[in-house]
């Protein structure tokens, strides 16, 4: 199956406005997967330069957005699309919200490596966030991949790793309430990390949100609060 | 945008024989064996057509079709021009006889009596499944004789009295009395296009009918008189079972329980409408529906 | 874009050639209208001159005195006596004593050819209606001879045609005019009258009614059986070899010459089932035959131009065909139906052919009482009156075609008047 193409409508103009939006929403993706590497840099290399450039960059983000979101509903009024096309579009509407949701978490990092950079303290922490950083990023660029390809195969795997970055996210936590159990005067500064992390897992849960819309696209079938169906 | 399908996400009844590759225009080989996809066959149906050929002298219009229409369901019919589906229609009350050269083949009932069986009488059958055409085609006579007409051929009231109430609750069915009870002895036809196309489905609700079959019914109406009808469809559903021919898939989408498409004379895919309209079974129904051929 | 103003001037170019070719095209049109209209209205306009004559005749004042001793009749009940009684005497005495210088016995005899030799039966018919009158004298307008009314009329127009008449009759004339004792009065006779060898006796009603009467039975014949035809063969009959068969015959037999019907008239009406010749019957049996085809071919396009949605409309009910038909269809084609009819009719009242072969050409003096009476019809009369020599038949001629006309036009706009009445929309 799995004949994903968005061509060869009667109506040629169609065709150019769903590539359209299809185009913009892997251009969103893209400068979130940068804000997101950004914000997780800014961290780990305390960067608060790099930061303030990503709660800078964030306004653009959600403009690309509100952009997308009117182009749906455009081609909703226009076309009324139906099947692949309509739950194409109904896809990119709710991805670009998980996308906006990314850049809000990026941001949010962002200003905890500022807070974090002007903190003193033992620097204890960024192994986790490294760690876990690097997987969620990989979910994200995977989930990307697999949108632009229509790969279903690919967003479900990607759906599973997503279970592993829920689990190093539980290891990371009981780690950090170690760190704060052994030196008290820690507390400020690894609450801060924990928030970054708990950003990191809910960044790990919208890619996994867009993976469920990609088999709804291809498969029609919808598969979100399903976790056995993963376990396939 | 070709992938191996090897993912068990629930059980996809597109197998390989569908697997069409490049995105060039759907260019599926119909079969003649070729099956319908989908719930082609319901409990609880009101009519069922089996095994049905339809031929026009030579030409074969209708190519072994196999459906049921559900008991005070909606059946929409779609497909693309020249598919067949008025002509399935139009079997289902046998209004194909008119035509000399239109010969049908195989079993259709109507609550499992045979509509082709020498023992079930033509006019008797189109008086339980009725009839109302894409162009509104009231009588050149006043309102009220047109509601009246089913009633006084068949007989069906002893006395004026009943005669009237009988149109009243018609055209009460059909939303049109509050339009023409002042006017009910004026002509039919000076009423407008939506309110003719109404007083059409009246007429034909008049002498009670089981089935309503519906050829198109509003492609010669504005929106505002379209929505009007399919509000009367939606609500007459309760009591009838209808079968509707439709070239707007919004309308199919809009009033069905249940769409069936039509394409080449065979009947590709019978499926629940959401179900139709969100993620069909049949990649030629895809096509159809989300604006690729037709 | 600098192509634009080339482009345009193209258009323009091709703009003044097009509306020249239209205008030429309009002024053909208006060129070949006005030419037919031109002929049909100098036909028209030397037909109404040389007929509106036969509406009226040439009447002479006398002093008639009902005198029993010159009829000779001693009971006026008794009928033989009555019709065997010299009452033109009465005329010739009113005459003489009108001009009392004439002597000889010729230029009596002339004298007495000024009055129509009829105008005795008017005196006659005066006098029984009135016994009372008897003895008595009274100033009576007598029904001029033919020649007399063509010289008056002729002199009135002030070229007068006396080429049949002697200087005594002239003399005699003139002085009738001198006094005023000569007029042109309405001319009753012609429309009340069978034909008549004397011109100025002839009438028309013969020939109206024997051509009412021929064509009601044709009516009566023709429009029944042809719809009944067109409804079998439009919505009954199968469609097979033998129906288009009947199909293509009876488009040929619209098309059939007139005088072969009168042939097939003369051929099983008379010489096979023994009809008498000359009577309405077997005129009204020819021309329903003759009319049959278009009323067939023009009631079947009446059917078909129902719209199919009519029939699916009413078969979607329930009905039956034979319901369909009576109910819908019909109604809806009867306007066309009736003016296909009328049209035809109006056919059937303007042949000559087919009633000459049957013998509805015969002089006929008589008002058809029946159907069954010896009868003449219209464009025979026109035909006979054509051929006759007397100068005065010519102005008859005209006259009776300006009532054929009369008839024909009444019987088209009473068809177009039908069809508005009866159309509905739908």
């Amino acid at each position: 199956m799995a004949n994903m193409s968005f061509e060869n409508h009667i109506v040629k103009q169609f065709d150019g406005e769903l590539e359209e939006v299809r185009t913009r929403l892997m251009e969103m993706g893209g400068k979130v997967e940068k804000q997101l590497t950004n914000a997780i840099r800014s961290v780990v290399e305390i960067d608060s330069a790099l930061a303030e450039q990503v709660i800078e960059q964030e306004k653009s983000v959600d403009e690309m957005e509100l952009d997308i979101d009117e182009a749906c509903i455009l081609i909703i009024a226009r076309r009324q699309p139906a099947a692949t096309d309509l739950r194409l579009i109904m896809m990119v509407s709710k991805a670009v919200n998980d996308l906006e949701r990314i850049g809000d978490e990026a941001k949010k990092i962002a200003s905890h490596a500022i807070i974090l950079a002007e903190q003193e303290g033992p620097a204890k922490g960024y192994t986790e966030v490294r760690h876990l950083g690097t997987g969620v990023v990989g979910i994200l660029s995977n989930a990307l991949d697999a949108f632009a390809r229509f790969d279903v195969d690919a967003a479900m795997r990607t759906l599973n790793e997503d279970q592993q970055v829920d689990l190093d996210y539980q290891s990371a936590l009981r780690e950090l309430v170690t760190y704060m159990m052994e030196d008290p005067r820690s507390i400020g500064r690894v609450i801060n990390i924990l928030w970054v992390i708990r950003s990191l897992e809910r960044v790990g849960d919208h890619a996994k949100n867009l993976c469920e819309q990609i088999v709804f696209v291809v498969k029609g079938k919808d598969i979100r609060h399903q976790s056995h169906i993963a376990q396939d | 945008m070709n992938t191996s399908t090897t993912l068990g996400v629930g059980t996809l009844p597109m197998s390989a024989t569908q697997d069409v590759s490049g995105a060039g225009p759907v260019n599926i080989e119909l079969t003649a064996t070729q099956a319908t996809v989908g719930s082609a066959q319901i409990p609880n149906a009101k009519m069922t057509v089996r095994n049905v050929n339809i031929f026009y002298g030579e030409k074969q219009a209708i190519y072994d079709v196999n459906v049921d229409i559900g008991k005070n369901q909606v059946i929409a019919m779609i497909g693309p021009s020249g598919c067949g589906k008025s002509t399935f229609l139009r079997s289902l009350n046998r209004m194909n006889d008119t035509i000399d050269s239109c010969r049908v083949e195989g079993d259709i009932r109507i609550d499992d009596e045979n509509l082709y069986s020498p023992k079930l009488d033509v006019v008797e059958l189109r008086a339980r499944v009725g009839m109302v055409f894409q162009k509104p085609n009231p009588f050149p006579k006043s309102i009220y004789d047109n509601v009246a007409y089913g009633p006084k051929i068949h007989g069906l009231a002893d006395t004026r009295v009943d005669l009237d109430e009988m149109v009243e609750r018609s055209l009460r069915k059909a939303g049109l009395w509050d339009e023409v009870k002042d006017r009910l002895f004026q002509a039919g036809t000076g009423l407008s296009g939506g309110q003719q196309q109404r007083l059409c489905i009246a007429r034909a609700i008049a002498v009670s009918p089981e089935v309503i079959l519906m050829d198109e019914p509003c492609s010669a109406l504005d929106p505002i008189a379209t929505a009007r009808i399919e509000e009367l469809i939606e609500e007459l559903s309760q009591n009838f079972t209808i079968a509707i021919v439709t070239h707007s898939m919004q309308q199919a989408a809009r009033v069905s329980q249940r769409t069936a498409y039509f394409h080449l004379g065979r009947l590709i895919e019978v499926n629940p409408t959401e179900q139709v309209f969100t993620n069909p079974e049949h990649s030629l129904t895809e096509s159809y529906i989300t604006g690729r051929f037709g | 874009m600098s192509k634009t103003p080339q482009h345009l001037e193209k258009i323009q170019r091709s703009l003044v050639r097009r509306y020249r070719a239209e205008k030429a095209f309009r002024w053909c049109g208006m060129l070949a209208v006005t030419l037919g209209l031109t002929a049909v209205l100098v036909v028209f306009a030397d037909i109404f001159m040389k007929g509106t004559g036969a509406f009226s005749a040439t009447y002479i004042a006398l002093d008639v005195t009902y005198d029993r001793e010159v009829l000779g009749i001693e009971n006026f009940a008794d009928q033989r006596q009555v019709n065997t009684a010299d009452w033109e005497a009465l005329l010739k005495t009113a005459l003489r004593k009108e001009f009392p210088d004439v002597r000889k016995r010729s230029e009596k005899r002339k004298l007495y050819a000024l009055a129509s030799n009829a105008a005795g039966y008017d005196i006659k018919d005066r006098l029984l209606a009135n016994l009372r009158l008897l003895g008595e004298t009274e100033t009576i307008w007598i029904l001029a001879d033919d020649d007399i009314d063509a010289y008056y009329k002729s002199w009135l127009g002030g070229n007068a045609y006396t080429a049949r008449l002697t200087d005594g009759q002239l003399g005699a004339l003139q002085a009738l005019i001198d006094t005023d004792r000569i007029q042109l009065h309405f001319n009753a006779n012609f429309l009340s009258r069978g034909d008549s060898r004397e011109p100025e006796q002839a009438g028309i009603k013969g020939a109206v009614v024997g051509s009412f009467m021929t064509l009601i039975l044709t009516l009566v014949l023709s429009f029944p059986i042809g719809i009944a035809a067109a409804i079998y063969l439009e919505e009954f009959a199968p469609k097979n070899a033998l129906t288009e068969f009947i199909e293509v015959n009876i488009n040929n037999l619209a098309a059939v010459p007139s005088i072969i019907f009168g042939l097939l008239g003369l051929a099983i009406f008379i010489n096979l089932f023994h009809i008498p010749r000359s009577i309405p019957i077997v005129g009204g049996l020819v021309l329903a035959v003759m009319t049959l085809p278009t009323v067939i071919i023009t009631s079947r396009a009446a059917i078909k131009s129902v719209p199919p949605s009519i029939r699916e409309a009413s078969l979607g009910m329930g009905a039956s065909r034979n319901q369909m038909v009576l109910h819908h269809v019909l109604p809806l084609a009867l306007p066309g139906m009736l003016t296909g009819a009328i049209i035809g009719m109006a056919r059937a009242l303007g042949e000559t052919a087919p009633l000459l072969m049957i013998g509805m050409v015969a002089f006929i003096v008589d008002i058809p009482r029946g159907f069954t009476d010896p009868a003449t019809v219209l464009p025979v009369q026109i035909f006979l009156w054509a051929d006759s020599p007397e100068r005065a038949f010519i102005e008859k001629t005209s006259a009776a075609i300006m009532v054929l006309l009369g008839f024909l036009v009444t019987m088209n706009m009473s068809a177009v008047w039908l069809r508005k009445r009866l159309e509905r929309r739908w």
